[in-house]
């Protein structure tokens, strides 16, 4: 199915350095969690203008930095199959907080199709097999709660 | 509200998880649905409505008798809109938090 209808995904995470490791080390590929780090192949240039690409389980996907803030912020375009050959835009935000760094990343203009949605695997991720039962039509007993504390609406 | 937001509503309770987990062995008369509750039954009406609103429930007239069963689909729409970017952001960035974590964690046992 083919629509011009976007999404944008935000998500949050709290990490245990300072801004500036964060920001570094999202553009390390040895450092776990990272894109890159995820690949099988992979090419980076972690600079305004520069691409990259990384290869993971047969898809491919490419893309081009438009802005490097050291340590604060970095934006990025990223385009694979998911995205039906269109560029998305990928912006990542590192906000002291404490002794922390909020780390905020922003996937906007993403194709809002079946294709790109993924459903099998998100439901697990996000109902669990609570949502999986009754979509597949299963009748065995489930507890929600004690299977799945962290499956509450995230928003 | 949109229908996502209906369909979020309607399992945030778990009351209504639990009439959606008895719905889902098979249609039920509403006493039955009622019975394992504590609550008035005007509250499980309540509840019901929440359900049928977000389109998880149906009431079919057999006879003298109504009896409730499950609507799956809009549950599969909801597990839909979990978008595969969302799931590989969350598992990365969980991932990269961790790497994090375990380092301050070193740090501080070797001082």
């Amino acid at each position: 199915m083919k629509t011009d209808k976007t999404i944008n995904l935000k998500i949050e995470r709290l990490i245990p350095t300072s801004p500036d490791d964060a920001f570094e080390g999202w553009l390390n590929p040895k450092i776990p969690g990272t894109p890159w780090n995820a690949a099988e192949e992979f090419a980076l240039d972690p600079k305004v203008g520069g691409l990259f690409y990384w290869h993971l389980k047969a898809t491919s996907h490419y893309g081009r930095f438009t802005e490097m803030a050291r340590p604060n912020r970095m934006q990025h375009t990223w385009v694979s199959p998911n995205t039906l050959g269109k560029e998305s835009k990928v912006t990542v935000t590192f906000r002291q907080q404490g002794q922390d760094t909020l780390m905020t990343l922003i996937h906007s203009d993403l194709p809002d199709t079946a294709e790109a949605r993924g459903h099998e695997r998100g439901w697990n991720y996000f109902l669990g097999i609570y949502c999986e039962q009754f979509a597949s039509g299963s009748r065995k007993k489930y507890q929600w709660e004690e299977a799945h504390p962290e499956a509450v609406v995230k928003k | 509200m949109d229908q996502l937001t209906n369909v979020m509503t309607a399992i945030s309770h778990p009351t209504r998880r639990a009439i959606i987990e008895r719905l889902a062995n098979g249609p039920a008369r509403f006493l039955d649905v009622a019975e394992p509750f504590d609550t008035a039954l005007n509250s499980v009406t309540k509840h019901l409505k929440l359900l049928e609103r977000a389109g998880l429930i149906e009431r079919q007239k057999q006879g003298r008798e109504v009896f409730i069963s499950l609507t799956a689909q809009p549950l599969r729409e909801v597990a839909g809109w979990v978008h595969e970017y969302e799931r590989f952001w969350n598992e990365r960035l969980d991932t990269f938090q961790q790497y994090f974590k375990d380092q301050k964690k070193n740090k501080e046992r070797k001082k």
